[in-house]
């Protein structure tokens, strides 16, 4: 009986096209947005010289050291960091104002000066650039034996090569991932809607198919368990396919160890189906209902755990026991961990405080079950 | 009349679903706008740095560690390892400076200490290590003139403080105004999720098959019940969008909102919720299940959300999905909130972007209104 409803419930399912919208092409959908959306907000750690002005007058002209400095800058090469035009004032002015330049430069009482239109990380490098420019024509002047040309030159040569002894110990990362592990969480978590609609068939006070169900002569735990079973294979195999297509197509890092990742998406989606079958049995209301509160356990779930921008450690702050108990929470920073940390003890808590959490709601969903007791129907 | 109240019973009946959607949605929106988002944020900032000191606070080492604070915003409070490495991976900490023991001798001697630092990624990951490099370089450079601890941190606080003159070409604080074009931004896709559920919700109802024939055969001409349908949906998007204003009052602060910038951005959501009522209003004329409904709302609100800059600022998206963001509405309400932040005059040639803007959605909407009429009428030939 457990396999002739499995496979019955299956077909079912997959001939539902709403629930195969949700469970299977939704996920897919939003991967690809958030690619297209986030791609270039990555690419921006990578730094591209952008255009600025320089207001080449007498001031500048006169000023042998700026005009050696940014022409370093200036240059093609590993150290470059700007592509300037050298132009009169008006020019400058016209070419910020049209938003060709990020800012310009311009020499006034044997300073340097920046103008920028509106603030942003370029005017901030350019600003930065320009101080430390002037940082070092100031050393100079200050470490010169005699306030010669030559001896400034000499100085100002010897400072550009010191090298501060700095150990960097920095990992490379790309908070971006985040919203790609939500996005599995999220997926997850459409199995409690396959759920809340199979338990839903299996109880006699929610449809027409419960009641034939529960006057039918089969153990009603195995028609619940087998539907359940055919729901959970079908949200397993979309997961995986999610994860597939998002590491090999979209280029999603997940790390190393394929065995963890597909672990804890069946764990995650065991969770969701556990949560959809409580749901259904504690609710005496209309699937829809039972749908609506799904997406909210789900979205909120998502927005804590970091969808939408990376706003975890804001809510982190704000409420730090939720991401702990939370499925979404918990699967997202499974993922994170297995991406981020080397040693697989984090992962190994959200694996387990996720198992804990399923088996709180088959628990309580077990005794919600076991307390129906129907007169008539 | 009867329509109307049709209209206000179904939505009566389904009243906790509506303030559910509405509030969860608007809250949402609400939410995202008063996180600080560090990963979509770039304006210029003093970075995070903690600070590991292994020295004694004395001399150079102080020095050093004062120079931080000034040019840094220091935290503290981690309370493990993990706790820093997540706050570095998320950028609530951009940077970890670690200082290394006997620090304040080896630079008063030149002999150029390891300082080891841990940084997050991205642009204001390099500005802060730029800061210590800059220190470092400085210190090591004046140490080689033989000068006593004192001289030496006096030189390199004097050089230090040399800031550049920084002039800003804009009249207008764009600071004060890029979290209300972000708040109004996020609207595109908490208006579009609230009106698109809701109205095709009630719409649903009007169009089952049975109701519709009834609708049909009845005195009542079609024109007119869509016409009073609409003006209905009409009401309900304006609750919608009074209760967001609200919010943006409480989130944003009356300065911003009570101004002339805050009545174009409120004109302009206004514009676009009316565009969201037509959409609303079409896809219930094109879809009979509310599950499918729920599923077209989540594709239209995020796709168009996501696309056209409403969750990652327009400036970060691809050119290529900018181009085609041009072909959606929400382009036009997004773009219009990103110019509002900008604007330094109210003239007419300043505003000219964003009336063009405007009345490009108002053509949408007319599009979508003709779009309406026509599947409609060719249902009633189908019932």
């Amino acid at each position: 009986m457990f396999w002739h409803n499995f496979k019955y419930a299956f077909k079912t399912l997959i001939k539902s096209k709403e629930l195969v919208f949700w469970t299977l092409a939704f996920p897919f959908i939003l991967a690809v947005l958030f690619n297209l959306a986030f791609a270039r907000l990555h690419d921006y750690d990578v730094f591209e010289p952008f255009n600025i002005a320089i207001v080449d007058d007498e001031n500048f002209q006169e000023n042998v050291f700026y005009r050696a400095a940014f022409n370093s800058v200036g240059t093609a090469g590993d150290e470059q960091l700007f592509n300037i035009q050298y132009v009169d004032k008006d020019e400058a002015e016209s070419l910020l104002e049209n938003d060709k330049i990020e800012g310009f430069v311009y020499i006034a009482d044997a300073e340097a000066h920046v103008k920028i239109k509106t603030n942003g990380t370029n005017q901030t490098v350019l600003k930065t650039a320009t101080e430390q420019i002037s940082q070092y024509v100031t050393m100079a002047d200050d470490m010169a034996e005699d306030k010669s040309f030559i001896s400034r030159a000499k100085v100002l040569e010897s400072i550009a090569k010191v090298e501060p002894n700095i150990k960097e110990e920095s990992k490379v990362m790309n908070v971006v991932v985040i919203e790609f592990y939500t996005l599995i969480a999220m997926a997850c978590m459409q199995g409690a809607m396959l759920s809340v609609e199979l338990t839903n068939r299996c109880l006699p006070n929610l449809s027409n198919r419960g009641k034939r169900v529960a006057t039918a002569p089969t153990r009603k735990s195995t028609m619940l368990v087998s539907s359940l079973a055919a729901g959970y294979v079908m949200l397993f195999v979309s997961l995986m396919f999610l994860i597939l297509f998002m590491h090999f197509i979209l280029g999603v890092e997940f790390g190393n160890n394929i065995g963890f990742i597909l672990l804890l998406a069946a764990v995650g989606g065991l969770t969701a189906m556990m949560l959809g079958m409580l749901l259904s049995v504690t609710f005496k209301t209309n699937e829809a209902v039972k749908n609506v509160i799904v997406v909210i356990v789900t979205m909120v779930g998502c927005l804590f755990a970091g969808m939408f921008g990376g706003m975890k450690i804001y809510f982190d702050n704000l409420c730090p026991w939720f991401n702990r108990v939370s499925p979404a929470g918990l699967i997202t920073d499974g993922f994170y961990s297995l991406y981020y940390y080397e040693d697989p003890s984090r992962y190994f808590i959200n694996l387990f405080s996720l198992l804990a959490v399923a088996l709180i709601f088959f628990a309580l969903s077990v005794r919600n079950l076991r307390k129906a007791r129907y007169d008539s129907i | 009349m009867t329509v109307s109240k049709a209209f206000w019973k179904i939505a009566l009946k389904n009243i906790g679903t509506i303030i559910m959607y509405t509030v969860i949605l608007v809250m949402f929106g609400t939410m995202n706008m008063s996180a600080s988002n560090s990963s979509i944020s770039y304006e210029a900032k003093k970075p995070a740095i903690v600070i590991f000191n292994n020295d004694e606070n004395v001399g150079m080492t102080k020095n050093f560690t004062d120079y931080l604070a000034k040019n840094a915003e220091i935290k503290t409070g981690y309370i493990d390892d993990d706790h820093l490495k997540d706050a570095l991976f998320y950028e609530d900490v951009i940077l970890v400076v670690e200082i290394p023991k006997y620090f304040h001798q080896d630079i008063t001697f030149g002999r150029n200490p390891e300082v080891k630092i841990r940084a997050s990624s991205g642009y204001s990951a390099e500005l802060a290590k730029v800061v210590v490099k800059r220190y470092l370089s400085t210190a090591v450079a004046y140490a080689k003139m033989n000068l006593s601890e004192e001289e030496l941190a006096g030189k390199i606080s004097a050089t230090l403080e040399k800031e550049t003159h920084v002039e800003i070409a804009s009249k207008v604080d764009t600071a004060k105004y890029s979290k209300a074009t972000r708040y109004f931004s996020f609207a595109n896709y908490t208006i579009l999720a609230c009106v698109i559920t809701i109205i095709c919700l009630i719409m649903i109802s009007f169009n089952r098959l049975q109701i519709r024939k009834r609708n049909l055969v009845s005195s009542i001409d079609i024109e007119k019940m869509n016409r009073v349908l609409l003006r209905n949906c009409c009401i309900y998007a304006i609750g919608v969008w009074l209760f967001y204003l609200a919010l943006g009052l409480i989130v944003l602060g009356a300065d911003v909102l009570i101004s002339a910038y805050g009545l174009i951005y409120a004109l302009n959501s206004l514009i676009f919720c009316a565009c969201a009522t037509t959409i609303a209003f079409l896809i219930s004329q094109l879809v009979a299940n509310q599950n499918a409904v729920n599923g077209l709302m989540n594709v239209v609100a995020l796709g168009s959300s996501f696309l056209c800059g409403a969750f990652v600022p327009a400036e970060y998206l691809p050119d290529s999905v900018l181009a085609f963001a041009h072909i959606l509405p929400s382009y036009y309400y997004i773009d219009n909130n990103n110019r509002v932040m900008n604007l330094e005059s109210f003239d007419f040639q300043s505003l000219w972007p964003i009336i063009l803007n405007a009345l490009i959605m108002i053509a949408y909407i007319a599009v979508f209104i003709i779009a309406t009429n026509i599947i409609s009428k060719k249902r009633q030939k189908i019932a």
